[in-house]
């Protein structure tokens, strides 16, 4: 299992280049690029990894450059996952992407990356994109050449010149950073047709448009260490909203300042990952929020801003004395951050009032630092841009329309019709990777390269351009749009003359040519500004109604999915099997509510209900969540496809069915909170496609917590401390923990003294090390991109698709049948616990509870209970303290699992990684990103958190080859290598150079279930909570 | 034994079935009725042949489950994580258990004298060796890759790789073929006479010489008798401890663990008493029909039924008294998670499975205390099905609710079992059936040489020898 591939030179950063073979125009890219990997052999072992299966191995004979067999090479990119324009480093293999890394350098991500950015890779190998140009004959799109596509659409262009319709013409973009806008409008300039949309579904527009407002800058950098009060509007600034890595980075960053941390407060309907990661929850009435603020400004600064603390407090619902306090501590906690969020008519407005009260609190250039901002959101044009194209659309004033990655059929709200209008265009072109509802509309498809394959820059921050390079040959036979772009005006005459050979070309002569290029490409990273886009139109927003007068009893409250946003993460399985952070459900949309309104309406959990409002009607079963107002209804956006390939199609339900055409009149913001509803109990029942088992701890003690106060103090137990370990009186160097002696380093003598290989002082140096983790729960936000990571690196399948449960009379079919039995496969899993004393199904509302956040994951016990039970020794100890599980040995008695305290060991059901079976979790060519340092595990092995053995063994043997000892922190495992949030730490704990030996001897430090004796090598750092300060004063 | 007052020589044709003092088998006269009634039970009924092919067919449905999850891997039974183990390791423990009262009644009984085993001996020790035959099949049936089985012996191979000697599960592989090689031994050794009994009737050839074969040549010398009381003693002996030690290691699988409501150090007596408990209720459940359709009524008498129903009672208190230490335990113990986890297993998620628990192995068996209800055999075969399942469903109470409910509350589940587990269940059924019904027409079910011997002497005298004797 561990990967003892001879590490040979560091992990190299650079270009592809040279690596990739030509090839020629409308060949099938997939199979030239197959024969290439047959031959290193790596596909097989790959795809073969099972311990019955014989394969041949044969070497290249004339190898390509940069290629060692076994060894990563890591490329320099852009992440294109959402328009923050992180920095990526990916690494590959024998050609092929197998994982994406933040890159330490870059200025956004810091070496972070979050979920959906990790998960960028499966959708370069997603298997349902489009395997090469479309066209639509006959009602039906049917594979064409890129010639004939390009050619099409050179004459469908040339045409709608000539008749003059060019200048009604459409071109809807998702929106992202850096100069393909600037190109793409020059292009259509230069074809005679308007600008293009830049559209994002999730873009916080409201937010934007008071940051131009007030900054001039569409969004400021947010610097939560500078703050000793942090208040969020409804800005779920932890969830997805705005830049999700550089704020959950800064957050953390915060938190982990301990007793000296902000205290973070938020306001807002629902309580979100933000809001539970918040010491305080204010539950206002949706659209009530901007109220609030107004009420606060007031107060603040006396003047007369229309609504008192009391009267706001009276309209959102909320107790009159919390508004009074946060009045109080914004006056006497300086500097504050104050986050406008919100997704109301109204957001933009707020934003303005909170951009207000930062400006009266002294904030601005403190904690708000426009000029130190983020660029992601430049050139984004308004949600009401592409509602009023629609209107276009429908009244036939379209001729032509182009779509690219957008996919405003799925995101925009039922009554703007979007894909009925779409289809009264005439002729419509897609520049999409994949066939979601938008482009399987289109009469042309023009498949783009995969943002891993394509050319590019991006401009994060002000002066600093990160380039955007391929970082393989195209899976498939796809296209970079801008190369198509480029085609099209060489078709041209008259626009030939204006564009060089490709667009790689014309990024190099922007920065300075081939050399500057290839001179910035290892880092990917170079001063220099990105071409500016135009400015986009503004478009006059169209009110809806209003929330107040909307019908129903019930506010509808929609927001935006952490994991698949818009919806455009759901063709990811990785995404769709990543439990959300908050509701931990899985492959399915749940209509949230209060338990107190589900008894009231007489709905259990798992009980279909029907939401309407004035728009339409959807029917979903319920999750009772206590984070919510009692008479509001969430629902997450994100699912409900009926097109975008076989992971999306089918799985949930579509919110935006239920929603209003409602626009914030400042910004042309589609708000998501803008209807009342009504809901009643419909016919059926679902089984929740959850993770979660019990909600609470049940004093436990697995997730603990201090107060700020007793942190100050120097008090640093907890009331779980009555069970003490002896783990504390064993030290070794540098870990609470010792090194097991227990298992089998008596080597079968139990008299003996001599621990053989299992002594630190043994010859061998096997037992030098003590690979140990600490996982700081002050700075972990419960966001999962550590989960993600983990599947990407350790080959984890994914077991929710409907297909994948028993193929003969199941009793359970359907979408996560698997999880529903409780089998998800993810080694590290983020439990969320609410502490309080009944069970979170069945409680008043009760806005003041607190939520605790812990990754779990195999604790590598010293005394592991999992060892002595296995009847083969298929899982051991081995000398540096790794809890080994070996999967050729394993005969899946699970007896381990069984006795496994902490419930970390997974089991593989199905033959999840065998190509032949229904239940293969990895369909050609998802298997081409799968490690090859890490065993596909086969049907009836036990599974588990390995510590990343593979990395661990690389960087040994790279360090023996150069003859070197190991350098302390020189490598990490994924989940701490993702962690947004830097709350995990991994290292060895037996040499005090490593930095995790000082988080272990951090006096927060504790085991969980110390009691049992296991001495894990799993540390946690307790959480710090921060009461309200007049509390902690009185006390 | 039998408390009643003896019965009137005017009685005794009608009470065939009761006992009197110094005469265990009133209605038994010579030994020729003893050779004639026994082997009689030996001819094929149409009744017979139906029951053998419900047993096969329902044998056929459990390989059909099996080889489709073998197929498709251990998700197609209800298995849900962190309960690891289900249906499969239930059944396993509760046809181990299920063995122990036959060699209690052979061995155990043999040695105190108690005469009352005599008659019912063959068929508990039948019932023994082919319980132990089933349970042996689920530990690897219920194996991730059952193919791979072998790994759990300890067999010289060049990598010296060795099982691991700490696993309970290595200790049961030991338990449960050592068990499987004396029950069957000790069975075949007292069927020897009787084999030849059997062989000297026998007119087919072919079968003379198998049975030949398998009597050893038996020829009723006082040299062989000798050997063979020798040799019964002996493997009686040897047994003896077995049905202490064999459960008392499966009971390690559970008490050697972290689970709470498994570690416990109650288990292994716990888990003997029960044994024996529910080996007495399948005693019953087989042995009443057998006496009544092979018309033995005057060889199982009410007074083993009443002796054996006496030995179910005492198991039964034996095993109500752990279930209540068990609970003392856990509230003494004050360890937060086992007390969660008894009150879960007894107020909670599984109250239901606990309370049948309850019902069947504590309630339901005080009936016993009355005399009338002992000597009803109607009774005692509707009780020892409810034995039955009370037994399969303890073992259900300690395994899941167990599992499911451990110290990760994230991870708390529930369990379902699916058709193949329900399938694989009835499977073993129908290969313990298909074994006990081939049995019970090829061999005599109730031991002749034995009966023989607690024939009162005055009607052997007047007997002339013949047959085995």
């Amino acid at each position: 299992m561990s990967a003892d591939q001879a590490g040979i030179g560091p992990p190299r950063v650079g270009t592809p280049e040279g690596q990739s073979p030509g090839r020629a125009e409308g060949t099938v890219q997939r199979r030239e690029f197959l024969k290439v990997l047959g031959v290193t052999g790596a596909a097989t072992t790959l795809v073969g990894c099972y311990s019955e299966s014989i394969e041949k191995l044969i070497p290249y004979v004339v190898s390509p450059d940069n290629t060692v067999p076994g060894v990563s090479n890591y490329y320099a990119t852009t992440c294109r996952e959402c328009p923050a324009g992180c920095g990526l480093l990916v690494e590959t293999r024998d050609g092929r992407a197998i994982k994406a890394e933040g890159n330490p350098d870059h200025p956004v991500n810091r070496g972070a990356l979050c979920a959906r950015g990790q998960a960028g890779v499966q959708g370069l190998y997603n298997p349902d994109r489009y395997r090469g140009p479309m066209l639509r004959e006959g009602g039906t799109l049917v594979p064409t050449t890129w010639d004939r596509a390009i050619q099409t659409l050179s004459t469908k262009l040339a045409e709608a010149r000539n008749s003059g319709a060019a200048a009604g013409a459409v071109f809807i973009n998702q929106h992202e950073q850096g100069s393909f806008p600037a190109f793409l409008d020059q292009w259509l300039a230069s074809q005679g047709l308007p600008p293009h949309l830049s559209y994002d579904a999730e873009a916080p527009l409201g937010a934007i448009a008071a940051n131009r407002a007030q900054y001039g800058v569409a969004w400021p950098k947010l610097d939560f260490q500078a703050a000793k009060l942090v208040v969020s509007f409804a800005a779920d600034y932890l969830d997805g909203w705005g830049l999700t890595v550089p704020q959950q980075l800064a957050f953390a960053e915060a938190r982990a300042r301990l007793e000296g941390a902000p205290r973070v407060v938020y306001i807002g309907a629902r309580r979100s990952l933000t809001g539970l990661n918040s010491d305080a929850w204010i539950p206002a009435r949706p659209g009530t929020v901007k109220s609030v603020a107004d009420a606060l400004l007031g107060a603040i600064t006396g003047r007369a801003t229309g609504v008192t603390l009391a009267q706001a407090a009276d309209q959102a619902g909320v107790s009159a004395a919390a508004l009074e306090s946060l009045a109080a501590e914004l006056r006497s906690a300086r500097p504050s951050l104050l986050i406008a969020g919100g997704a109301s008519e109204r957001a933009a407005d707020m934003a303005l009032t909170v951009a207000e009260l930062n400006r009266v609190l002294g904030n601005v250039g403190v904690t708000v630092k426009p000029f130190e901002g983020f660029l992601a959101y430049e050139g984004v044009a308004s949600q009401a841009a592409v509602r009023a194209a629609a209107e276009q659309m429908a009244a036939g004033r379209v001729a032509l329309a182009f779509v690219r990655g957008a996919n405003p059929a799925h995101t925009t709200p039922a009554p703007v019709k979007f894909a009925e209008a779409f289809q009264k265009v005439p002729f419509k072109v897609s520049f999409s990777s994949y066939p979601d509802e938008t482009s399987s509309l289109c009469d042309l498809v023009l498949p783009d390269h995969h943002g891993l394959e394509s050319w590019g820059d991006a401009e994060p921050v002000r002066g600093t351009l990160g380039l955007q390079q391929p970082v393989m040959d195209p899976v498939f036979n796809t296209r970079a749009t801008a190369d198509v772009l480029i085609a099209v005006a060489k078709a041209n005459a008259a626009t030939a003359f204006r564009y060089p050979a490709d667009y790689r070309a014309w990024i190099a002569s922007r920065i300075g040519g081939n050399a500057a290029l290839a001179a910035a490409l290892p880092t990917g990273l170079m001063r220099g500004a990105a071409l500016a886009a135009w400015a986009p139109r503004p478009v006059a927003a169209k009110s809806g109604g209003g929330l107040a007068a909307s019908a129903g009893e019930y506010f509808l409250y929609a927001y935006h999915s952490p994991a698949l946003g818009d919806g455009r993460g759901a063709n990811k399985p990785w995404l769709q099997e990543l439990p959300d952070p908050v509701t931990k459900i899985a492959w399915q949309t749940v209509i949230e509510l209060h338990p107190e309104t589900a008894k009231k309406l007489g709905i259990a959990e798992g009980d279909h209900a029907t939401i309407e409002t004035g728009q339409g009607s959807l029917t979903a079963p319920v999750y009772l969540y206590i984070g919510l107002r009692p008479d509001t209804i969430a629902l997450a956006t994100g699912r409900g496809h009926t097109a975008y390939g076989r992971y999306a199609e089918g799985c949930g339900a579509n919110v935006m069915a239920l929603l209003p055409v409602a626009e914030d009149a400042r910004s042309g913001a589609q708000a998501l909170v803008s209807t009342k509803a009504t809901i009643r109990k419909a016919v059926g029942r679902s089984l929740l496609v959850t993770t979660e088992g019990s909600g609470r701890q049940h004093g436990r003690g697995i997730a603990r917590a201090l107060t700020a106060e007793q942190l100050a103090q120097g008090e640093t137990h907890d009331e779980h401390e009555t069970f003490r370990g002896q783990a504390k009186t064993e030290f070794l160097p540098g870990l609470r923990s010792p090194v097991a002696n227990d298992a089998q380093g008596d080597l079968g003598d139990p008299t003996s003294k001599d621990k053989g290989q299992y002594d630190p002082a043994h010859w061998s140096g096997a037992a030098k090390r003590r690979w140990a983790m600490t996982i700081d729960l002050a700075r972990c936000t419960g966001c999962s991109a550590c989960v993600t990571a983990c599947y990407a690196e350790n080959n984890i399948p994914t077991v929710g698709a409907s297909w994948q449960g028993p193929q003969f009379l199941p009793d359970r079919t359907g979408l996560g049948s698997n999880i529903t039995r409780g089998r998800e496969m993810a080694w590290m899993r983020l439990e969320r616990y609410f502490e309080i004393d009944r069970e979170p199904k069945d409680v008043e509302f009760d806005p003041d509870f607190e939520t605790r956040l812990i990754p779990m994951l195999c604790q590598h016990c010293g005394n592991a209970p999992c060892e002595p039970v296995c009847p083969v020794y298929a899982t051991y100890h081995s000398p540096d303290g790794l809890n080994v599980q070996v999967y050729n040995r394993c005969v899946g008695t699970r007896y381990c699992s069984n006795n496994c305290p902490y419930k970390v060991r997974y089991f593989n059901w199905f033959g999840y990684g065998e190509p032949n079976r229904q239940q293969y979790a990895f369909p050609e060519p998802l298997h081409w990103q799968l490690n090859p340092d890490v065993t596909v595990r086969a049907k009836g092995v036990m599974e588990k958190c390995t510590f990343c053995v593979q990395r661990i063994r690389e960087a040994q043997n790279r360090a023996k080859l150069e003859n070197r000892e190991l350098q302390p922190d020189e490598f990490t495992t994924a989940c701490a290598q993702a962690c947004p949030s830097r709350a995990i730490v991994f290292g060895d704990a037996a040499d005090e150079k490593w930095s995790v030996t000082r988080r272990i001897e951090d006096a927060r430090a504790y085991h969980v279930f110390e009691e049992l004796n296991t001495y894990t090598a799993v540390v946690y750092l307790k959480k710090v909570n921060h009461p309200p300060r007049a509390a902690a004063a009185k006390a | 034994m039998a408390t009643l007052a003896p019965p009137s020589p005017h009685d005794a044709p009608h009470r065939p079935n009761i006992a009197a003092a110094g005469q265990p088998l009133p209605a038994i006269r010579d030994y020729e009725q003893v050779d004639r009634e026994i082997l009689a039970t030996l001819r094929p009924t149409k009744g017979w042949f139906a029951l053998l092919l419900v047993a096969v067919a329902c044998l056929g449905l459990g390989i059909a489950a099996w080889m489709y999850q073998i197929q498709q891997g251990l998700g197609v039974a209800g298995y849900n994580p962190p309960v690891m183990w289900g249906v499969y390791i239930i059944t396993f423990v509760f046809w181990i258990g299920i063995g122990h009262a036959g060699t209690l009644i052979s061995a155990i009984l043999f040695l105190f004298r108690a005469g009352f085993r005599t008659t019912i001996y063959r068929c508990a020790e039948a019932m023994t060796v082919f319980a132990v035959m089933t349970a042996g099949l689920f530990p690897i049936l219920h194996l991730g890759r059952p193919w791979k089985f072998f790994w759990l012996v300890p067999y010289p191979n060049w990598r010296f790789i060795w099982p691991q000697f700490k696993s309970p599960l290595v200790w049961d592989v030991f338990a449960i073929s050592t068990y499987l090689t004396i029950s069957a031994t000790f069975l075949f050794i007292g069927l020897i006479p009787d084999i030849a009994t059997l062989r000297d009737r026998e007119r087919n050839p072919v079968k003379k010489r198998i049975l030949s074969a398998l009597s050893f040549g038996w020829r009723n010398s006082e040299r062989e008798w000798r050997h063979f009381a020798r040799a019964y003693l002996f493997l009686a002996a040897f047994s003896t401890p077995l049905v202490l030690s064999v459960h008392s290691v499966v009971s390690f699988d559970f008490a050697m663990s972290l689970v709470p409501g498994w570690h416990t150090t109650i288990f292994a007596p716990y888990f003997v008493a029960g044994a024996i408990f529910s080996g007495m209720g399948m005693v019953f459940t087989i042995i009443i029909p057998i006496r009544k359709f092979f018309r033995l009524e005057h060889y199982v008498t009410l007074n083993v039924m009443d002796a054996g129903a006496k030995l179910t009672l005492f198991t039964s208190l034996v095993v109500g008294c752990a279930y209540l230490v068990e609970f003392f335990i856990a509230w003494y113990g004050a360890v937060p998670v086992e007390q969660d986890y008894f009150w879960n297993r007894l107020f909670g998620q599984w109250w239901w499975a606990a309370w049948i628990m309850l019902t069947c192995n504590m309630i339901l068996p005080l009936s016993l205390f009355s005399q009338r209800l002992r000597r009803n055999p109607a009774w005692l075969w509707i009780l020892s099905l409810f034995i039955n399942l009370g037994m399969w469903f303890e073992r259900f109470v300690i395994i899941v609710p167990g599992l499911s409910h451990e110290y990760e509350p994230w991870q708390w589940s529930g369990y379902i079992p699916t058709w193949v587990d329900y399938s694989i269940l009835l499977g073993s059924f129908g290969w313990f059936f298909m074994w006990f019904l081939l049995f019970i027409k090829n061999l005599p079910v109730v031991a002749i040489t034995e009966v023989k011997e607690i024939v009162p002497p005055k009607v052997r005298a007047g007997h002339r020898h013949g047959g085995g004797h």
